[in-house]
């Protein structure tokens, strides 16, 4: 049981020393001449070369996105679900088929109450 | 697939179908008012399936249905929290209808909350698996910190995020030791944790064991407002709308007691040394601290949190009691689940006393209460039967309650915990006792009557009566007692 930690202790080791050493081998490099050192603008950029960074990321945005990512989740649990369902139907018979519809019923509850009470509306 | 099981779940699934019309019914009627009587209605439905259930089991031996391969048991002692939960969410739906109307844009979300929870805490009962267990609880605590925020304004918002962030830590920390307990005995099922338990025995002497029956305590001590998980009981009774916190206070707590005798009994009856202790300890520093910090209460409503404070401790005299017995079952659970009754009634009487004269004065504070015998004599009364029987005096449920309790103690030699237990209710007295002072005896601030609307007056009763009906014939609930815990091993 408790050699069984061990495992675990060489691989928080091993999982230390590697990024550390990645740090520290070009850091000792340096002092030999071996690693060069000319930065340009492109290179100093936060994501080398991904998107162009525009504007600061400490901006306010509308509180009323929330809404729709919650919306968004209902049907993306949905779907999640509906697609082993489907893959299963011939098996689960008449039974799943009303309880699938039992399900979405209940979320089309969920869907009609934001509805009706003008959370989708942006104004 | 169990579709043969579902009719085990008809009373959860019953009350959750009518939390959901009553949403659809919000969204279509006009009429408002028209929600609590539906709500009403929607409770006769699992109360009258539980009742079906109920005599179902009368005819089979042994009287238990379980079903979903063990996940889930239909017995006496599910069946007998089912009808306290529904009893006290019906008894605070009657009593609501004034607070309801301050929630302007969310009444329709009141009452298919309040629904919803009682849902997750008769699965709570019910449940004999940890991970059901687990689920139960989170539905119901979910639907909980929506209502303490239903008043929107700061205090209750910061309230309900109070409970929240209480409530998630403590429900990590329960996960994490009912992953503990999973990762020893292999299984979630509390009968096969408990087999386990007794046919493994170096698995008893783990550490790592103990660990997780203390962190599953955690979880539950939060439900059920046990110190040192109490920090969140008065700032969310002062916060949250009175209606919830009566709520909190009766049904919640009914359904952590349920799930801790379940849990406790059936899956770590061979621990019982390690956990009476713990909790002999908890319930003694519960006491004190809810009667001492009572004392410096201004506000009723947090009088009230921290008088529940101290009663979770007298409830949780009767959980050491058992440990000290060897056997099982002892006169422990019967003095819990007496006292739920009691204590479901009584409560509720107080708070919904206290919803009536609060509304009207528009204050919480204890010396606002000045004369309100004289404004409404009726109202006066109630709350003063109710507060009689917190401080366990007869002719009153309280005073069998506490007898039943402290006299399981004794019975399991643990003296100095019902010497510490009747300290406490000596120290209750005084605060209990002064309200009851100011409302008969300091002159009134106005003339003007305060009056109730008649669901509320009904409500608050059937509370008074029912408490006053224990008081004088005990036994009635004694022997219901005596069935739902019969048939609990």
């Amino acid at each position: 049981m408790l050699a069984d930690y061990g495992y675990i202790g060489i691989y928080l080791l091993l999982a230390t020393l590697i990024p550390v050493s990645m740090l520290l081998i070009p850091w000792a490099l340096s002092f030999v001449g071996v690693k060069p050192h000319n930065p340009t603008p492109v290179k100093l950029e936060t994501y080398e070369s991904g998107m162009r960074t525009i504007g600061g990321s400490w901006i306010r945005f509308n509180f009323r996105y929330y809404y729709f990512a919650l919306l968004f989740v209902i049907f993306d649990v949905e779907v999640v679900f509906l697609f082993p369902w489907a893959v299963y139907l011939d098996k689960l018979k008449l039974f799943g088929l009303i309880e699938m519809g039992i399900f979405i019923l209940i979320l089309m509850v969920g869907y009609a109450y934001a509805w009706r009470k003008k959370a989708l509306e942006w104004s | 697939m169990f579709p043969a099981d579902l009719y085990l779940l008809m009373p959860e699934l019953a009350l959750a179908g009518m939390a959901i019309i009553v949403i659809l019914a919000d969204l279509v009627l006009k009429r408002r008012d028209l929600l609590a009587p539906l709500s009403l209605i929607g409770l006769a439905v699992p109360v009258a399936l539980s009742i079906v259930l109920w005599l179902k089991l009368d005819s089979i031996d042994p009287h238990a249905l379980s079903g979903f391969s063990g996940f889930f048991v239909v017995d006496y002692f599910s069946l007998f929290f089912k009808f306290l939960i529904l009893g006290a969410t019906a008894l605070v739906i009657m009593a609501s209808r004034e607070s309801v109307t301050r929630f302007s844009r969310f009444q329709g979300e009141y009452y298919a909350l309040i629904m919803m929870a009682s849902g997750g805490m008769m699965l709570m009962a019910a449940a004999t698996e940890l991970v059901s267990i687990y689920v139960a609880l989170e539905l119901s605590a979910l639907s909980t910190v929506a209502l303490i925020a239903l008043l929107k304004n700061s205090r209750s918002i910061e309230a309900s995020m109070k409970f929240l962030i209480l409530s998630a830590i403590s429900s990590a920390v329960m996960l994490y030791g009912m992953a503990l307990v999973f990762g020893l005995t292999g299984s979630t099922r509390l009968l096969d944790i408990a087999d386990r338990l007794t046919s493994v025995s170096e698995l008893i002497d783990q550490p790592a064991l103990l660990l997780g029956v203390i962190f599953i305590i955690t979880g539950f001590g939060f439900k059920i407002s046990s110190v040192p998980f109490q920090m969140w009981v008065p700032d969310v009774y002062e916060g949250a709308p009175t209606p919830v916190a009566a709520y909190l206070s009766v049904a919640s707590k009914a359904a952590g007691f349920a799930v801790i005798i379940r849990v406790f009994f059936l899956a770590f009856g061979s621990l019982t040394d390690e956990w009476a202790l713990l909790f002999a300890v908890l319930a003694a520093v519960s006491m004190f601290i809810g009667n001492l910090v009572a004392i410096a209460q201004k506000n009723i409503k947090r009088m009230l949190g921290y008088s529940t404070i101290a009663h979770a401790g007298f409830i949780m005299v009767g959980l050491a009691a058992i440990g000290r017995e060897g056997e099982l079952l002892g006169p422990g659970v019967e003095s819990i689940l007496f006292y739920l009754v009691a204590y479901a009634a009584t409560n509720l009487g107080a708070f919904i006393a206290v919803i009536a004269i609060s509304s009207k004065i528009n204050s919480e504070l204890i010396d606002d209460y000045a004369g309100v015998a004289r404004r409404n004599p009726f109202l006066a009364f109630a709350l003063a039967v109710s507060l009689v029987s917190l401080m366990g005096l007869p002719p009153t449920a309280g005073f069998w309650a506490k007898l039943n309790v402290f006299n399981a103690a004794i019975e399991t030699d643990l003296v100095w915990l019902a010497l510490i237990g009747m300290i406490n209710s000596v120290i209750s007295a005084y605060f209990y006792l002064r309200v009851i002072k100011t409302m008969y005896l300091s002159p009134p601030a106005s003339e003007e009557r305060i009056t109730a609307d008649l669901p509320l007056k009904a409500a608050l009763a059937i509370a008074v009566i029912g408490l006053l009906f224990i008081g004088i014939v005990p036994g009635f609930v004694m022997d219901v007692v005596e069935t739902a815990v019969g048939t609990l091993a």
